[in-house]
C-alpha cells in the first residue's frame, strides 16, 4: 500500500519541478506560445459568451439614464458636431493643399495607415504583466508590434497574436518604452511604465524643463508609434540627492482600465528603396 | 472523524463547479471589481482537494493553473506552481481544517490562501525580473551548513556523539 502512492511531499516537488520547467522553456525559449494558442482557442468562444451578462447590465444601466440627461447630452453634441464640421472643411483644404505641395516637391506619401476596431475581452490579473486581450487577431491582420490607441491616447502595443485575439502590452508595463516628446518644449525623452498603471519619464537631466501637467506625445523616431499620439501627462516632478537624473511621474492618458473599445494602427509595411 | 465530506459531490458536482469557476473568471471583470475578485479557480480546487483528495490533487490543480496563468497573460508556470503549493498545504492540514466549522476554517484558510498568492509573486518576480540570478538563494544553502555545524558543535561539546537521539 505504501509502495503504491508518493507522499504529497514528493508529489509536490515533481511538481514544482514541472513548473519551473514551464517557467523556463515560457520566459528564457518562448517555446510555449503554441500551448497559449491552444488556450486562446479553447477560451475565446467562452469569453465571447461571457460578455453578455455585462453588455445586458449595461442596456439596463443606460435603459434608466435620465431623459434630461439625454437631453442635455444632445445639445452639447449638436454643438460640438457643428464646431466638427467647420474644422473637418479646415482639415479638408488643408489636406488638398497638403497634396499639392507634395505632388510638387515629388515626395512619397505617407504609407496608408488603417485603423481596426477592437472590443477589449478581457484584462488581466497579475502584477507583473499589465496586459488586455483583445477580440481581433491575425486573421484580421494583426501582428505582433502593432500600437494600439483609445479616443484619447496610446494604450499599448499588441505584443501577442493568437488566431481570433491578441494580447495587448499597456504603456503601463514596465517593461514597456515609449519614446516620446515633451509637448510644451519638445524635449526627447523614453517613457516606461512604473507598475500601479502609472509611468514615468526616464533619464532626464535634472536641469531639464519639464513641470507637472506637461503633455508627452509619442515621437515617432521609433517608427513604431506614428508621432504625436497623447501617451501621459507629467503628474510630479522630484529630484533626488543620489541620482543624476529628474524623477517625473507621469499618469497615461487613455483609460487603460476603462476603455472598452480600442483602436489598432494598421501600417503597410514599409518598403525598402533600393 | 467526520464522514460527511467524502460524500460530497460525484465527478459531476466536482467538474461543474470547476467549470463554473473558470466561467466565472472569464466575466470581463475590471476596475475594482478585478482588484476585489476572488480567484474562484483556487478556491474550487482547494475545496475539492480537501473534500475529495483523491480525485482531485496537484495535476488538476497544476492544469488549472497553467489556465489561470493564460488569462492573465503571466509566464507560464506562475500560477501553476503557487496552485500546487495551496493543495501541498491543504493536503497536509487535511485532517485539522476538517474538523473545524466553516468559519475556523475560513480562517485556516487565510494564511494558505496568503501563501499561494506569496508563491505566484515570487515566481513572477523570478521569472520576468530575474533580480541577481539564482545567487540570492545561496544564503539558503551556507546558513543551512552553519546550523549543521553549530548544532553538531553543541552536541559534541555536551559528549554527546553526532549520531542518534538527543
Amino acid at each position: 500500500m505504501f509502495a503504491r502512492r508518493l507522499g504529497p511531499t514528493a508529489r509536490l516537488l515533481i511538481w514544482l519541478l514541472v513548473g519551473a520547467s514551464c517557467v523556463v522553456l515560457d520566459s528564457r525559449y518562448r517555446a510555449l506560445e503554441g500551448v497559449r494558442s491552444g488556450f486562446s482557442l479553447l477560451l475565446q468562444p467562452v469569453r465571447e459568451a461571457m460578455r453578455a451578462p455585462a453588455a445586458v447590465a449595461a442596456e439596463l444601466g443606460g435603459f434608466f439614464t435620465r431623459h434630461r440627461l439625454l437631453q442635455k447630452e444632445r445639445d452639447t453634441l449638436l454643438a460640438e458636431r457643428a464646431r466638427l464640421i467647420a474644422g473637418v472643411n479646415a482639415a479638408r483644404d488643408l489636406a488638398r493643399e497638403n497634396a499639392e505641395l507634395r505632388a510638387l516637391m515629388q515626395l512619397q506619401a505617407r504609407p496608408g495607415q488603417q485603423m481596426v476596431r477592437a472590443a477589449s475581452l478581457y484584462q488581466g490579473h497579475d502584477w507583473f504583466s499589465q496586459r488586455i486581450t483583445l477580440d481581433l487577431g491575425a486573421g484580421a491582420g494583426l501582428r505582433s508590434g502593432l500600437p494600439v490607441i483609445d479616443t484619447i491616447g496610446l494604450v499599448g502595443q499588441v505584443s501577442r497574436v493568437f488566431p481570433g485575439a491578441s494580447e495587448v502590452t499597456l504603456v503601463s508595463n514596465p517593461d514597456q518604452l515609449t519614446p516620446v516628446f515633451v509637448e510644451r518644449t519638445g524635449q526627447r525623452g523614453l517613457a516606461a511604465g512604473s507598475g500601479h498603471g502609472q509611468m514615468e519619464l526616464r533619464y532626464m537631466p535634472t536641469q531639464t524643463d519639464i513641470r507637472p501637467g506637461d503633455r508627452l506625445l509619442t515621437s515617432g523616431i521609433d517608427r513604431v508609434y506614428p508621432a504625436g499620439i497623447p501617451v501621459a501627462r507629467v503628474s510630479r516632478v522630484s529630484r533626488s540627492q543620489s541620482s543624476p537624473y529628474l524623477r517625473v511621474e507621469c499618469l497615461p492618458l487613455a483609460g487603460l482600465d476603462r476603455s472598452r473599445a480600442v483602436l489598432i494602427l494598421i501600417a503597410e509595411p514599409r518598403a525598402t528603396q533600393p | 472523524m467526520n464522514a460527511a465530506p467524502q460524500t460530497v459531490g460525484g465527478w459531476r458536482r466536482i467538474l461543474g463547479s470547476l467549470a463554473l469557476a473558470v466561467l466565472l473568471e472569464q466575466l470581463p471583470w475590471s476596475g475594482w471589481a478585478l482588484a476585489l475578485r476572488p480567484d474562484f479557480v483556487l478556491v474550487g480546487v482547494l475545496f475539492w482537494a480537501l473534500h475529495q483528495p483523491a480525485r482531485i490533487g496537484f495535476g488538476t490543480a497544476f492544469f488549472l493553473g497553467l489556465l489561470a496563468d493564460f488569462q492573465d497573460g503571466a509566464v507560464f508556470g506562475q500560477h501553476a506552481i503557487a496552485y500546487a503549493i495551496g493543495v501541498y498545504l491543504v493536503l497536509f492540514l487535511r485532517l485539522r481544517l476538517l474538523q473545524f466549522d466553516p468559519f475556523r476554517q475560513a480562517a485556516q484558510l487565510f494564511p494558505i490562501l496568503l501563501t499561494v498568492q506569496l508563491a505566484v509573486l515570487l515566481v513572477g518576480w523570478l521569472a520576468v525580473n530575474p533580480p541577481t540570478g539564482l545567487v540570492i538563494l545561496l544564503p539558503i544553502l551556507s546558513s543551512t551548513l552553519l546550523w549543521y555545524l553549530i548544532a553538531g558543535f553543541v552536541r559534541l561539546w555536551h559528549g554527546k556523539g553526532l549520531r542518534g537521539q538527543a
